[in-house]
């Protein structure tokens, strides 16, 4: 018995490496992890498409009447409560972007060699997390992420106001840090391939982006942070606008544009026969009154039409019934084939997503120096954005290049008067500018800011709003089940609801 | 079915043209007891065979027997006695009474036969013979209310699903909490092989779905690790130790033929409580486009009968379709058919045994085959050495199991979800359009046509499996024998899984195959002592070793979007849209163990046991333990004179310790390399499971006392046990929050505990010559308690949220296993529902609905037999569990469910107060009132109590003298009825009894395989 024993004793010696996984390796190289972590920011990978479409083009886009649907999985369109959609984008960001960007700062810390990889990823993570907590308000911040690393299985949430505090302050440390010197991962950089200074700007530049978020509700800080943004230096030109760029392959599901996987499923639906995702008639409404020239560029009836005359926006709200006042056929026409929906060329597979534009920088200047918190010229501002808003469609495709700015510049020029006057003409402009680079997320979170441009909300039967444009998206229902903190959280912001506010959105 | 039975019809005259007549011999005599007394009723049976005649009042036989046949003879209260009848025409025969029933011998872990008086602990034996009647397609589900203390849950799954065994309850909050299935001595791999969660999927079966139950000769549960106490970690729940028929000496060569049909049907015909008053549409509007009527809800206008549209642009009368189930699914069969020959030699006996099932599933196009080969051998190769070999290969092919749980491709959800007014023969004339792709029928894409989604989506799985093992025996000295068992299990699995061209959410299609390479290799050597110390006193000692080794090689290739439509195969797939992956998993255990058992005369019995495991998935200096264990039994009736009532008595008592690990590569970090991107190659963190260095292998302690009794000259049996569980450190993987950035967490947490209480009556009510009645009952309770957690948590969340994510389940401090939660009403002190502006309910926090696991089991059998026939019958019942509905949910959801009738013409203020604490007064309209319930779990969680007519079972033995003209030594037919009737339940259109899955998180049903009862014919013949 006693020989017994020890022999197996000893036969438990190779145990240790018969539980290594053959499979998956421990350790990686940084630019690996930095890859993959941009494609989970633009939810092309690895969830192809799921956070992009429940949070963009389901939420965001119709209840911001930059699209519109009849569609009964569009619920954004009618302000409907959806537990499969609502929470999505605030799910999957967690375990996947959010999860491995905090993983690879730790790892990237332990080396000052990795200088710029880590800055990088400081800056990615705040760009996520911006969007996270304008989406939802309050949320998992300082202790997210950290389920391996600090065995926090429950992180709290912070609160919103100092998700921004931190966040502007990794942006400017982040951006400082990153050094010419350094090695940087150029073919891990899918924005700028690695050139330090234009993520220097990019990092100046959603500084300015999150500062003036702060405007109404704590005007102090948003001129600070503006100033510093600004004074740090913002983009310069399109070349410098913040994308993430794709290809069409090798892998359909990891290189593909996230609203191609969006729409098209799997390369199987084809945007131009489905009549699911429209353009709204708000938006294209306001484009022809502007004499718009992207119209032509962005929009196509079913078929593939882009014919100008043809073009028209679908109004939200509606459906598919008849007999009712919600009834489609009630406006007008009911086929939905006749109406506007985005051009083919801005969602194909090697489209990038287009997240922060050097047009963008020019109309939030515009208003810094209008609020008196920048120097310079608003109407060159202004000007500017409108043409780089203009030409930077060749992002797209070279068929999309609008040469001719001046023409709409001239149409639609800064107006004196009073600040609403301007503001608004700002704004109609960053209405126009996030609709057409299919960026709904800051189109909404700039409309709760700003209120510009004036929409009337539908009311639909039923809505969970009360009729009125939501304020924010509910948190995934399963929070409840594993987590104590969104009670508190919500407690806090007064409910888990689409009408209570984010802290800087102020009434 | 026609073809069936011409098929077993030329079965049939095949066997009898080719076997000669075997010749018979009249037998009579006299049987006896003590002192020459005449026993008037003993059992006098042609060994092996139903064939057989009872004594008269003299106790006198006389039975036509075939010739070099055994008799057994056998009467309550006497030791039954086999008897050759050599060349005999006279056989009298004397039986001596038992001095204990208990003479009986059972097998016991590691496959050592010991006396049954002798344990400590608690064993139920089951015969193959109660498994092969009323047959199901997986063997466990016949062991439904038939053993005190096993609770079994099928799955909503078909016949080719797998159930969910528990015995005493459930020890680990989040680990295997399933018996250790062992055949022949070999353990087996039991793992589902595809399970159904929140999105849906199908069930792909489990190990023990694959026994054929005609091969089986007994089935044995150790109920916990007392009686598994050997067999360490592995069976910390318990054991089914199934044995297999072998070749018996002295019989000759012997052939038994059986054939089975049985044919199952709907059980649920009808949603009783769906609404049948308003049709498709919305807003309560009748549909008058193909646009409006392309919708799967029914909230449309009051069913009229008036000419409405229909999706495929056909107007046709608004009314109700009643029997859309009944025009959808087929009346589903079984044929099974198994031939065994057995034989011996002097040196050698031999079995050999096939079998053939072919199942045709109640959903359109589900098959299943699956054909079973076995050969036992035991060979005597010297005076010393003998080597018992055997093998069993089984394959197994499944053509479209059902889907369950979340919609796409799952045509139950399409029966369950569609509106009254569309006929199913509407979906059936207008599956495809122009381009042969889905014609879309409902706004919602992911619900499919049911018959596109049975037609043209394809599922293939195919198992071939081999277990086998050699274990030769070599007597050293008397006193001494040494042991070796060989044991390998290992199958290969294919699953195959086709999206086609044109699905409505996937139009150029997927395809998916998996495969699975498994083996379990176990080499153990074991050394036997027996030895009397004195003649009072007995002792034997059994030491030994085992190291068990567990491979499982897993390959997948998939893609999307095939190239030339309609082609399915991965080479139509581009390699852009194309991902592989190979996994290899290794896990092993290595293990002493010894025994040792003294006994004094005949009425003490003490054992005591000890194993150590070491295993490889833990962590070095955390992956050793020692397991003891102890057990007694006092057989009173031998130790004191006791009143005559009472035959037999004992006491038993017994206390053991088992164990338990994790998965392998749980201990740390690792990463997944996903692809390349713009030529940079792409990792991220592999997994959402954080894992956890620290892990401990868990501890699960086990005490039981049991009293075995017969009373009144042995009429009468008693068995009861009362027991306590205890798991520490309980190795859990935990739901945890997702902003963690992972969805579990693995920990060692804290204490779970469970009580409860075993009985088992029998009783022979009428014990006449020609008519007997017996009555057994079984009932058992388990209490199930989650101690303590993890640190200072409460509870934990564990496996999928119901696909509302309005229910979950949780194990929470202080409350039972599987504790639904779920979302309710919010109320105010005085318990009104309070509503928000908008006039909708506001929810609560989560609240506790109760255990998903019913801690009562029952079952209540009688048989009667009349001379030649029997007749019997089962009942059983669960109580105190709960299921939330998703089913009812989605009724809600689409405005099937007969609740969703008031307020479809006025709209619904909900009866409560605003947040001001005023009655409500805002008025939803019906749809999006009731729609928004959906994401409440109050409406939808219900008692799952039942209580089944679970088996009816009538049987014919055909008389010896009527066999005289025919070829064999007995035929018996009988006609067996599963699953007859649901004769109590609680919840509203759908079986108490379908969870959709056999994971740790029960108590949750969505849109499963509908419940079928099913009749058949079973004919056993023995040449």
């Amino acid at each position: 018995m006693l020989t017994l024993t020890v022999a197996m004793g000893a036969c438990t010696k190779d145990f240790q490496t018969i539980n290594v996984n053959p499979n998956a390796p421990s350790s990686v190289p940084l630019p690996f992890l930095l890859g993959q972590v941009q494609l989970m920011i633009d939810g092309s990978s690895p969830d192809p498409g799921y956070k992009t479409w429940r949070g963009n083009l389901i939420y965001s886009g119709p209840m911001v009447q930059q699209l519109a649907s009849t569609n009964s999985y569009y619920v954004g369109d009618k302000y409907v409560y959806s537990t499969e959609n609502c929470g999505a984008y605030f799910a999957d960001s967690y375990s996947n972007s959010v999860k491995n960007l905090v993983n690879l700062i730790a790892l990237a810390k332990t080396d000052p060699a990795n200088v710029n990889i880590l800055s990088m990823a400081r800056i990615l993570k705040v760009f996520q997390m911006h969007i996270i907590t304008d989406m939802y308000g309050d949320a998992p911040y300082s202790e997210a992420g950290l389920g391996y690393l600090n065995q926090t299985f429950a992180p709290k949430y912070d609160l919103q106001k100092d998700i921004y505090a931190d966040m502007l302050k990794e942006l400017d440390e982040a951006g400082k840090a990153l050094s010419a010197s350094a090695t940087t991962p150029a073919s891990a950089d899918f924005s700028f391939g690695g050139d330090v200074t234009k993520w220097k700007k990019f990092a100046n530049s959603l500084m300015l982006r999150l500062a003036m978020r702060m405007q109404k509700v704590d005007a102090a800080s948003a001129q600070t942070w503006a100033k510093k943004a600004v004074d740090g230096g913002l983009m310069t030109s399109n070349d410098d606008t913040y994308t993430i760029k794709h290809s069409d392959g090798p892998t359909y599901s990891i290189n593909s544009n996230s609203y191609n996987l969006s729409i098209f499923s799997s390369g199987g639906r084809n945007i131009l026969n489905e009549d699911a995702v429209l353009w709204s008639k708000t938006l294209i409404d306001m484009m022809k009154a502007r004499k718009d020239p992207r119209v032509n560029v962005i929009a196509a009836i079913a078929g593939g039409d882009k014919t100008p005359s043809k073009q028209k926006g679908l109004p939200n709200g509606y459906d598919n019934t008849t007999g009712t006042p919600y009834s489609l056929a009630t406006v007008g026409d009911a086929n939905l084939k006749n109406y506007s929906r985005p051009a083919p060329i801005m969602v194909n597979a090697d489209d990038p997503n287009i997240f922060l534009t050097y047009a963008e920088t020019r109309f939030l200047l515009a208003e810094a120096i209008e609020r008196g918190w920048a120097t310079g010229s608003a109407k060159d501002e202004y000007a500017k954005g409108q043409a780089a808003a203009l030409s930077q469609l060749v992002l797209y495709d070279p068929t999309a290049a609008i040469t001719n700015t001046a023409d709409y510049v001239a149409a639609n020029p800064y107006p004196g008067g009073s600040l609403d006057d301007k503001l608004a003409q700002i704004h109609n402009e960053m209405f126009i500018l996030t609709a057409t680079t299919l960026n709904f997320y800051e189109g909404w979170a700039n409309w709760r800011r700003t209120g510009l441009p004036k929409l009337t909300p539908v009311n639909y039967p039923g809505n969970s709003s009360g009729g009125q444009i939501p304020r924010r998206l509910l948190y995934p229902p399963s929070e409840a089940a594993v987590n104590p903190n969104y009670a508190i959280a919500n407690d806090r912001q007064g409910g888990d609801s689409f009408i209570s506010r984010v802290w800087w959105d102020k009434q | 079915m026609k073809k069936n039975l011409l098929y077993f019809k030329i079965l049939l005259l095949s066997l009898l043209t080719t076997l000669s007549f075997a010749q018979s011999v009249d037998v009579r005599g006299r049987v006896t007891g003590e002192g020459g007394t005449p026993i008037y009723g003993a059992n006098v049976v042609v060994k092996g065979s139903r064939q057989g005649a009872v004594t008269d009042e003299k106790g006198d036989y006389r039975i036509q027997v075939p010739k070099g046949s055994i008799l057994t003879v056998s009467f309550i209260g006497y030791v039954a006695k086999d008897v050759p009848i050599g060349n005999n025409s006279t056989l009298n025969v004397s039986l001596s009474p038992q001095s204990s029933v208990l003479d009986e011998v059972v097998v016991t872990a590691l496959g050592i036969r010991k006396e049954r008086k002798s344990l400590g602990y608690s064993t139920t034996e089951i015969k193959g013979e109660d498994l092969t009647q009323a047959r199901s397609v997986n063997v466990a589900n016949s062991l439904v209310g038939k053993v005190a203390g096993l609770n079994i849950t099928g799955t909503a799954t078909g016949p080719s699903g797998s159930s969910r065994i528990t015995i005493r309850g459930n020890g680990s909050i989040g680990g295997n909490n399933q018996p250790l299935i062992v055949v022949d001595g070999i353990p087996i791999n039991n793992d589902n092989l595809g399970s159904v969660g929140m999105w849906g999927g199908s069930d792909k079966g489990d190990g023990i779905s694959s026994l054929n139950p005609d091969e089986i000769e007994t089935m044995n549960v150790l109920k916990g690790a007392t009686a598994a106490a050997l067999y360490g970690s592995r069976a910390s729940n318990g054991a089914i130790l199934v044995t297999t028929k072998g070749g018996k000496v002295g019989r000759g060569i012997g052939v038994e033929v059986n054939s089975n049909f049985v044919a199952e049907d709907l059980l649920i015909k009808r949603f009783k409580d769906y609404q049948y008053d308003y049709g498709a549409g919305n807003n309560g509007q009748k549909p008058t486009t193909v646009l409006e009527a392309t919708t799967t809800n029914s909230w449309g206008g009051k069913l009229d009968g008036t000419s409405v549209m229909q999706y495929d642009g056909v107007a046709r009368p608004y009314v109700a379709q009643r029997d859309n189930l009944i025009n959808f699914y087929k009346t589903g069969n079984t044929f099974t058919n198994s031939i065994a020959i057995s034989g011996a030699s002097e040196k050698v006996t031999y079995r050999l045994s096939m079998n053939n099932l072919d199942n045709h599933g109640i959903v359109p196009g589900n098959t299943l085959h699956r054909n079973n080969f076995a050969l036992n051998t035991n060979a005597t190769l010297g005076p010393k050495l003998t080597v018992v070999a055997n093998v069993k290969y089984i394959t197994e092919k499944n053509h479209n199991r059902p889907r369950l749980s979340d919609s796409p491709g799952n045509a139950n959800y399409t029966l369950f979800t569609m509106p009254t007014s569309l006929p199913i023969s509407t979906m059936q004339d207008n599956i495809f359009d122009s381009r042969g792709y889905e014609k879309v029928w409902s706004e919602n894409i992911y619900v499919q046509n049911a018959y596109f989604a049975t037609n043209q989506y394809k599922q293939d799985d195919q198992k071939n499996r081999v277990i086998a093992a050699i274990e030769p025996t070599y007597t050293v000295t008397p006193w001494l024998s040494l042991m070796a068992r060989l044991g390998f299990d290992n199958y290969a699995y294919r699953n195959t899984e086709i999206t086609p061209t044109g699905t409505a959410y996937q139009l150029n299609g997927g395809y998916n195959n998996n495969l699975r390479n498994f083996t379990e290799s176990n080499y153990s050597l074991n050394a036997t002592i027996k030895h009397s110390i004195t003649n009072d006193i007995g002792f034997s000692l059994l030491m030994g070793g085992n190291l068990m080794k567990q491979v499982n090689k897993l390959d997948n290739y998939s893609g999307s979007g095939f190239n030339i439509p309609f082609f399915y195969d991965i080479s139509n797939i581009s390699p852009a849209s194309r991902s592989v992956s190979y996994n290899y998993i290794e896990k092993r255990i290595n293990s002493v163990y010894a025994s040792a058992d003294l006994s004094y005369k005949n009425f003490l019995y003490v054992n005591l046991g000890g194993r150590n495991d070491w295993f490889s998935t833990l962590a070095a200096g955390k992956n050793s333990i020692f397991y003891p264990s102890v057990g007694a039994s006092f057989v009173l009736t031998e130790a004191f004179k006791l009143p005559a009532a009472i035959s037999f008595a004992k006491l038993r008592g017994s206390w053991a310790q088992a164990g338990g690990d994790t998965d392998p590569y749980n201990l740390s970090l690792y990463y997944g390399l996903t692809g390349s991107h713009l030529g940079q190659p792409l990792a991220q963190i592999n997994g959402s499971q954080v894992p956890n260095s620290n892990l401990q292998p868990l501890t699960s302690t086990t005490s039981e006392l049991g009293l075995e009794a017969r009373l009144f000259n042995n009429r009468m049996g008693i068995d009861f046990a009362v027991y306590n569980r205890k798991t520490t450190n309980d190795i859990v993987a935990a739901s945890i929050s997702g902003t963690s950035g992972f969805s579990s967490a693995l920990f060692n947490v804290g204490q779970i505990s469970n009580n409860g209480i075993e009985l088992l009556l029998n009783y022979d009510i009428v014990k006449a010559r020609d008519f007997s009645w017996n009555a057994s009952f079984n009932f058992a309770y388990n209490k199930n308690q989650v101690i303590s957690l993890y640190g200072d948590l409460q509870n934990l969340q564990v496996g999928d949220p119901a696909r509302s994510q309005s229910s979950y389940v949780f194990q929470q401090i202080g409350q039972p296993f599987s504790l639904i939660k779920g979302f309710a009403y919010k109320r105010d002190a005085t318990g009104n529902v309070i509503y928000d502006a908008q006039g909708y309910p506001l929810k609560s926090d989560l609240v506790s609905y109760g255990t998903g696991v019913s801690p009562i089991t029952l079952g209540f059998n009688n048989s009667f037999r009349y001379k030649g026939i029997g007749l019997s019958f089962l009942i059983d019942g669960k109580f105190g569990g709960h299921i939330y509905s998703g089913t009812n949910a989605l009724a809600y959801r689409y405005g099937l469910h007969a609740e969703t009738l008031p307020g479809r013409e006025t709209g619904i203020v909900g009866k409560g107060v605003n947040e001001k604490g005023e009655p409500n007064a805002v008025n939803v309209p019906a749809q999006q009132y009731y729609q928004y319930l959906y994401n409440f779990a109050e409406p939808f969680v219900y008692s799952s109590d039942f209580l089944k007519l679970r088996q009816v079972i009538i049987d014919y033995t055909i008389p010896a003298r009527l066999l005289n003209k025919m070829p064999f030594k007995a035929a018996s037919i009988s006609i067996v009825g599963r699953n007859l009737a649901i004769l109590m339940k609680h919840t509203p259109n759908i079986d108490p009894e379908s969870t959709y899955n056999n994971t740790n998180a029960q108590g949750l049903e969505f849109a499963g395989a509908p419940p079928t009862r099913s009749m058949g014919i079973n004919l056993n013949l023995k040449f």
